[in-house]
């Protein structure tokens, strides 16, 4: 279990002035064989926190515990010890370029034959699915596969955690498609607890069950990520699901004047958001029929948060407007959360 | 040979020895810079803001030690430290003589060019290595040494080369060699066919040296 207790890291502490505070004040838990995503714009601190855990950046106050061992207090030697057992992957990747995957993956062990060595690292990448590319250089690699070389090096000391640090966010949509998949398998197969800074909410949503998102040094939500993906409480929160979200398109159409989005008299467009757990119900097609009422689809996206819907469509109802508030109503019993965007009003 | 050069045919046995202090003076300085460089490059390296020591008042010092010698022209260094050079060496002159002034101009270069070749060496690398236990010393010697072994090399080279000029340099207060052999002969006594030996010579010694740089740096780089 990592335990952190309000941190707080600033540079430039000696001047007053110029001081910039990282990370301010921020307390969180995350339990042992847990996903755990940390979300930010960049220079929310989210790197500088991750780094606190195992100290490559030391908090001015604060405390930071790892299964119960305050590492802060820890002498110089057996911090060193402490971080064989914390695995950390960098969105560089930092594969020492001298050095083959081999001799990288190596790196880190001691108290071993060579022999022992060769087969531990083989075993490590088998692990990662590159078994083939121990005699290359990491300049002969992709990007895609540095990142599984540099994770087979952060497992072989068997760390119980491994921090990644924005460890896809130079890799394409497809590549980090991959990485993640590895991630989660690893979770799984070695009960690792794996903390994943990230900018890109698509991280989150595909691995992550609970995240914290920050801002300007402090955590300003954090939970199960359904719930902050349905429904996020602060702006900034808001502001990053939106932009995983299709629906957000919408406004730009309406600001762009798009013929798509043109009301006729009568008409009326809105968001329908699920917040709930269960969108099994033919809601669009059913209320369609049970009220008369024309419902075209603009927009529609609906995805698989940790494992549950979480989404919506953009619609344009039209008919009679009693038939529509009838629908909307409907909608509404059934826990959809209904925004009208434009109304064109009644038809003459 | 006789005929094309007359004045160096004459004198072969000091132009050997000649070659030999040269070499003796590079060798021997050479050693010695090389230890105490690398030591203050790395110093400088892990000392300075941001480094993996930091440690202001040793950054800061040795910082400016290095500048010093720096800006003291070779010459005026070869005088300066006549004493210290009897001293530590018991005299001013001859190849003994002039390995103390040679290692005080030298030194703070190469600790410059070690210090600007370690820096080659991408931070996250450090951060890679520290994260996986590794202790200071062992970010010094298994990744800032190991990973810029090409960038040292190449700063190896360099000193050496300019280390030969300063061994010419050092022929006028005495200390023999390759420089002074060119200047008594060739220059005070306007044998021409000395210098231009002694010249070839020493662009022959630079090739080489500068073609053994470039052929270790390559076979280091991946």
């Amino acid at each position: 279990m990592i335990e952190l207790e309000h941190i707080v890291k600033s540079f430039n502490a000696d001047r007053k002035d110029t001081a910039i505070h990282a990370v301010n004040d921020v307390s969180l838990t995350i339990n042992d064989g847990d996903i755990f995503g940390i979300i930010g714009f960049s220079g929310a601190g989210k790197s500088t926190l991750v780094r606190c855990i195992n100290l490559l950046e030391r908090p001015d106050s604060g405390s930071v515990r790892i299964d119960g061992v305050e590492m802060t207090r820890l002498k110089p030697k057996e911090l060193y010890k402490a971080r064989t057992k914390i695995g950390m992957i960098f969105q560089q990747f930092n594969l020492m370029p001298s050095r083959t995957v081999m001799q990288n993956v190596a790196y880190p062990l001691r108290g071993m034959s060579k022999e022992e060595m060769k087969a531990r690292v083989r075993e490590l990448l088998a692990l990662v699915d590159i078994p083939d590319k121990e005699n290359s250089y990491p300049s002969e690699l992709s990007g895609g596969q540095k990142q599984r070389v540099a994770i087979a090096r952060a497992l072989a000391n068997d760390p119980t955690i491994l921090l990644c640090d924005e460890a896809t966010s130079a890799l394409d949509p497809q590549t980090t498609g991959s990485i993640l998949q590895l991630l989660k398998d690893l979770n799984r197969k070695l009960g690792l607890t794996i903390v994943v800074i990230t900018h890109e909410m698509e991280v989150v949503k595909n691995i992550c069950l609970k995240a914290a998102v920050m801002d300007a040094g402090r955590v300003i939500e954090s939970g199960d990520v359904f719930e902050i993906f349905s429904s996020p409480k602060h702006p900034v929160t808001r502001n990053f699901v939106r932009t995983t979200s299709n629906l957000s398109k919408i406004e730009t159409l309406i600001r762009d004047k798009s013929p798509i989005v043109q009301l006729k008299p009568g008409e009326l467009m809105a968001r329908l958001v699920y917040v709930y757990a269960d969108v099994s119900e033919p809601l669009i097609s059913y209320a369609s029929r049970a009220f008369d009422v024309v419902i075209n689809i603009v927009l529609a996206d609906v995805e698989i948060v940790a494992g549950s819907m979480v989404g919506g469509t953009v619609v344009i109802f039209s008919g009679p407007r009693e038939n529509i508030d009838r629908a909307i109503d409907y909608y509404k019993s059934k826990n959809i959360r209904v925004e009208v965007i434009q109304d064109a009003g009644p038809s003459a | 040979m006789q005929a094309l050069l007359p004045n160096l045919m004459r004198r072969l046995p000091e132009f050997w020895k000649a070659c030999g202090d040269t070499l003796l003076m590079e060798v021997w300085s050479g050693a010695i810079i090389f230890v105490l460089g690398l030591i203050f490059g790395i110093i400088l390296t892990v000392t300075k803001p941001g480094g993996i020591m930091e440690n202001r008042p040793i950054y800061q010092v040795l910082d400016k030690i290095i500048n010093l010698f720096r800006s003291i022209p070779f010459i005026i260094l070869l005088t300066a430290l006549m004493p210290l050079s009897r001293a530590i060496m018991g005299t001013a002159i001859y190849v003994r003589g002039v390995i103390v002034p040679l290692v005080f101009g030298a030194t703070p270069f190469f600790a410059r060019q070690v210090e600007s070749a370690l820096a080659q060496t991408e931070k996250g690398l450090v951060e890679a290595a520290l994260s996986m236990g590794s202790s200071p010393f062992e970010v010094i010697f298994r990744v800032y040494l190991r990973e810029s072994l090409a960038p040292i090399i190449r700063a190896i080279t360099i000193t050496i080369i300019s280390l030969l000029g300063l061994t010419a340099m050092a022929g006028a207060v005495g200390a023999g060699g390759l420089g002074d052999f060119a200047i008594r002969y060739g220059h005070d006594r306007n044998m021409q066919d000395i210098t231009w030996v002694v010249v070839g010579v020493l662009v022959l010694g630079v090739s080489v040296v500068q073609w053994l740089g470039e052929y270790f740096a390559r076979k280091n780089t991946h």
